[in-house]
């Protein structure tokens, strides 16, 4: 997308003025996407994100200029811009490119996504929205979706790092909303993946458009849930949002290099009951957060974050990784072009236990039994998180009885990883986008059926 | 601005393929953002972008598509996005590419003062931001975002009908994010101050405000779990207030997403509560003079004395309930479609002030933080958990910070339950506004 002049013109430019470290960051990115409500296509859009960010680092600063246009002559001006802030009197030399091309590093894929008709796309979710329909009588809307994105990015940097990549996600949404006189309950899942169009062969969209409308209808009869203090069942899949809302985002170097991380100098001390072992992973073939490189050209690692309750690795980046003296861990990612990357997560999940699902259910006198989870958020400094439960039932005497709507649950997060007591054997992934400072990015979240001492659940019952 | 070859050339081509009409929607911008830590400047951010938006009624089907690159190669494969995009929606609601109205009015959103704010003025004023919080009190331990951003817009919308508008608009932002401590407790709170008049910045208040927050809320405790009688203080209650906005777009009534369908004249909230959507605001976050369609924006009251008196409409929206379009069809950007979104959307002021309202609510709480709006608040319903905090408040007096609780209640209940207003109207980053309210009734989780 640059060629070799121009591209060594502007490193060369951005580290004039004494800076140690330049990168450019090009991206084209070609979007699709498809909703269909109520069983009609009411929208259908697709277009071209393009764009350059230069960010140029020196010491403690790091500039990032960003921009569409990328005559020669505004992009020199760029970096003439980006070296103007940067007065040191070194002269950092500029290493040889090395081209290396990472496309498919990540699963091979089968069917691209522009070889894929509109109406066929259109033909799936009608399909979904008639199975939520047929459901029951009381689904009275549904919102399906589809998107895809093929991403080609090209990283070069004053290092000689010259690495090109594609990145190609679809995911699709299904959505019912079943309804009585005063309520309205939604039942949601988003399957999505680094793959093709085959990922569509592979998922059944109209067996999750029934179980979606299976949620909306149980919820829709379900009480309130009580609030109080009380044991809590997180069933596999999305429910690891509570790792990676309690503990995930305190474990990257954005947060813990300026010791505004619970979890900040605690490598190597016991964060998590040993029951605990927690892995980043952005190497799964064909996952919804798996990278073949990260956004600064590192190529990706499965790092063990927690190993039975010990903290044994933070995830990091080139700029915030540097102000703590810790090695990259190919997990510096953005949105697009627009964000200076930091430390972000992957495909991040809570390994394996050896208890048994049923077990963890029969020993729980009374408590909350999260079978769905929704969106979560937290704040890294105090670790308080807060999430959502879209499907919940109230544990009694060992047994899941009556569902309960509207639950959140809220706690911190050193508190509530010690506070894991049983970790099952069924672990299953995922996925969701994650926000955060360099913009809302696809991550997997995962983990077996857990149980939580003692958490905080509010509810209007 | 936008280059009228390319303008010329995507319009006759659109004419020559069968599309009846055609609108180009252009934007451009610059920012900059300068962030400091420990008195240094540690992220300097610049950008320069520009994106194009075009749609187009094919066989009477709006098609769309955009893209960060305005080359004229790329016009026959624009047309043909367009076409395959219209081709295969299904919903049968008319759309409309609009000539324009009979007459805009004049908004003040751009200020010539802020280009004399050279970079060094605003790194200054950071790390006086960054210097004023730690210096304010020995619990503030660091300051982990002292930003001050800058930047300015211009949009601008053509169609085939004749429609020529734009706007020009810039902002200047303060943030502030830090960190107190205090025994066991820590707490990350910040501030943000948004406007276009350096002189009106106050990097000292705003850092001093953020400092209050987080010393305030150290050692906080839980509070037992009941019904309790809540101040839910300004900034909070216009997040609330944003999150269920989207059940006042006619769009999301004739979806089936909306609880006030058919409550048009009916009471939908206490006498206390009137609501204007007022795009016209002088200073107002979402003031503009037009919307994404290109109709003139007014100022309109949509909730008064409790009364619900109007939907927010687009064309589309409007033509299917034989009204008029309100001026509220908005795109997110270049990149969306045209979708409704309220403008700078605020329930009126009240008359009292906060020691009148905790000697109203004598016993209570009164929260100032909610987190978890994204996830633990069904749009449709009002229901919402949140995990919130604030003060205990015995006898109209603050007793001890509270945290580690969720309130929950539903939306449109707590509009009827609420008792008084109060008269510190604030708005957030995105234009919604509220006062400081006491509602009656909600949920509270804790012990």
């Amino acid at each position: 997308m640059l060629s070799r002049r121009i591209a060594y013109n502007i490193l060369d430019t951005a580290l004039a003025t004494g800076a140690d470290f330049a990168e450019i960051f090009i991206e084209n990115n070609v979007k699709n996407s498809i909703a269909v409500i109520n069983g009609k296509v009411d929208k259908a859009l697709s277009g071209r994100d393009f764009g350059l960010g230069l960010r140029v680092i020196c010491g403690d600063r790091a500039i990032y200029v960003y921009t569409n246009d990328i005559s020669k002559d505004n992009l020199m001006k760029m970096a003439k811009d980006a070296a103007a802030s940067v007065k040191a009197n070194t002269r950092c030399l500029i290493k040889s490119f090395e081209k290396i091309d990472y496309t498919n590093g990540v699963g091979e894929i089968v069917i691209m996504p522009d070889t894929v008709k509109k109406k066929t796309i259109a033909d799936m979710l009608r399909s979904a929205s008639s199975v939520a329909f047929a459901y029951d009588d009381a689904i009275s809307q549904t919102q399906m979706s589809y998107m895809d994105s093929v991403q080609d990015v090209c990283i070069i940097n004053s290092e000689g790092l010259w690495s090109t990549d594609r990145r190609i996600r679809t995911r699709a949404s299904v959505s019912a909303v079943a309804s009585n006189e005063s309520e309205k309950q939604t039942g949601y899942f988003a399957p999505g993946a680094m793959s093709g169009f085959e990922l569509y062969q592979q998922i059944d969209l109209n067996k999750l458009a029934k179980e979606a409308a299976s949620s909306a209808v149980t919820m829709l009869k379900a009480a309130p849930c009580p609030s109080g203090k009380m044991d809590v069942i997180m069933d596999n899949g999305f429910g690891g949002v509570i790792f990676h809302e309690a503990c995930g985002h305190g474990l990257e170097v954005t947060a813990v290099s300026k010791n505004a991380s619970v979890f900040a100098g605690k490598l190597g001390e016991k964060i998590a009951s040993e029951k605990v072992t927690a892995i980043d992973d952005g190497t799964m073939k064909g996952k919804w957060g798996s990278i073949n490189i990260d956004d600064e050209g590192t190529p990706s690692q499965c790092k063990v974050l927690i190993e039975n309750g010990i903290l044994k690795s933070y995830m990091s980046d080139r700029f915030n990784g540097k102000r703590m003296n810790y090695h990259l861990t190919g997990s510096s990612r953005r949105e697009s072009y627009r964000y200076m990357p930091v430390a972000r997560m992957t495909n991040t999940y809570i390994a394996a236990g050896s208890d048994k699902p049923e077990d963890i259910i029969s020993n729980t006198e009374y408590g909350l039994y999260a079978k769905y989870m929704g969106g979560g958020s937290v704040n890294p400094a105090s670790g308080e998180f807060n999430f959502a439960v879209n499907e919940a039932y109230i544990v009694r005497n060992g047994k899941i009885c009556e569902p309960v709507r509207g639950a959140t649950l809220i706690g911190k997060g050193a508190e509530v990883l010690m506070n894991i007591d049983m970790v099952g054997d069924n672990l299953m992934l995922a996925e969701g986008m994650c926000g955060a400072s360099s913009g809302s990015i696809p991550v997997c979240v995962g983990q077996p059926m857990i149980r939580v001492k003692n958490m905080t659940v509010g509810g209007r019952g | 601005m936008i280059d009228e070859k390319f303008k010329k050339k995507l319009f006759e081509t659109a004419a020559a393929e069968g599309i009846s009409d055609i609108e180009l929607y252009y934007s451009r911008s610059k920012s900059d953002s300068i962030s400091v830590y420990k008195s240094n400047v540690e992220n300097f951010e610049s950008s320069n972008k520009s994106g194009i938006g075009i749609r187009g009624l094919y066989n009477g089907v709006m098609g769309y598509y955009y893209s960060e690159i305005i080359d004229e190669k790329d016009i026959p494969q624009i047309i043909d996005s367009i076409k395959q995009n219209a081709g295969i929606i299904d919903s049968e609601d008319e759309e409309f590419i609009y000539g324009g109205s009979e007459s805009y009015a004049k908004v003040n959103v751009y200020n010539d003062s802020l280009n004399g704010f050279s970079v060094d003025d605003r790194i200054a004023a950071a790390i006086e931001m960054e210097k004023t919080a730690l210096e304010y009190d020995s619990r503030i331990k660091s300051v982990s975002s002292a930003v001050i951003a800058t930047g300015e817009s211009e949009i601008y919308i053509s169609n085939s009908k004749g429609l020529d508008l734009s706007e020009k608009s810039n902002y200047l932002m303060a943030y502030i994010e830090l960190i107190a401590r205090q025994d066991d407790s820590t707490k990350e709170k910040g501030d943000i101050w948004i406007g276009n008049s350096p002189a009106e910045l106050d990097v000292q208040k705003l850092a001093k405000s953020a400092a209050d927050k987080a010393i305030s809320a150290l050692c906080g405790s839980p509070v037992s779990s009941g019904i309790k009688n809540v101040i839910i203080q300004n900034e909070v209650f216009a997040e609330i207030l944003g999150c269920f906005v989207g059940s006042f777009y006619a769009e999301s009534v004739q979806k089936g997403f909306s609880l006030l369908k058919g409550k048009l004249g009916d009471k939908i909230a206490s006498d206390k509560v009137s609501i204007n959507d007022d795009p016209l605001l002088e200073g107002g976050m979402s003031t503009t003079s037009f919307d994404s369609e290109g109709v003139a924006t007014y100022n309109k009251a949509v909730v008064e004395n409790g009364v619900l008196k109007t939907y927010l409409y687009n064309l589309k929206s409007a033509h299917k309930d034989g009204v008029s379009s309100t001026g509220n069809g908005f795109k997110s950007s270049y990149k969306g479609t045209v979708n409704t979104s309220a403008t700078n959307f605020y329930i009126n002021t009240g008359s009292s002030n906060m020691t009148q309202l905790k000697d109203n609510l004598c016993d209570g709480l009164i929260i100032n933080d909610v987190a978890g709006l994204h996830s633990g608040a069904n749009v449709i319903t009002g229901d919402f958990s949140l995990a919130a905090s604030g003060f205990l408040v015995e006898n109209g007096e603050i007793v001890r910070p509270v945290e580690q609780i969720t309130i929950a209640s539903n939306f449109f209940e707590m509009l009827r339950n609420i008792s008084e207003v109060g008269n510190d109207l604030y708005f957030t980053s995105y234009g919604i506004g509220s006062p400081s309210v006491i509602v009656k009734g909600i949920n509270v989780s804790g012990e």
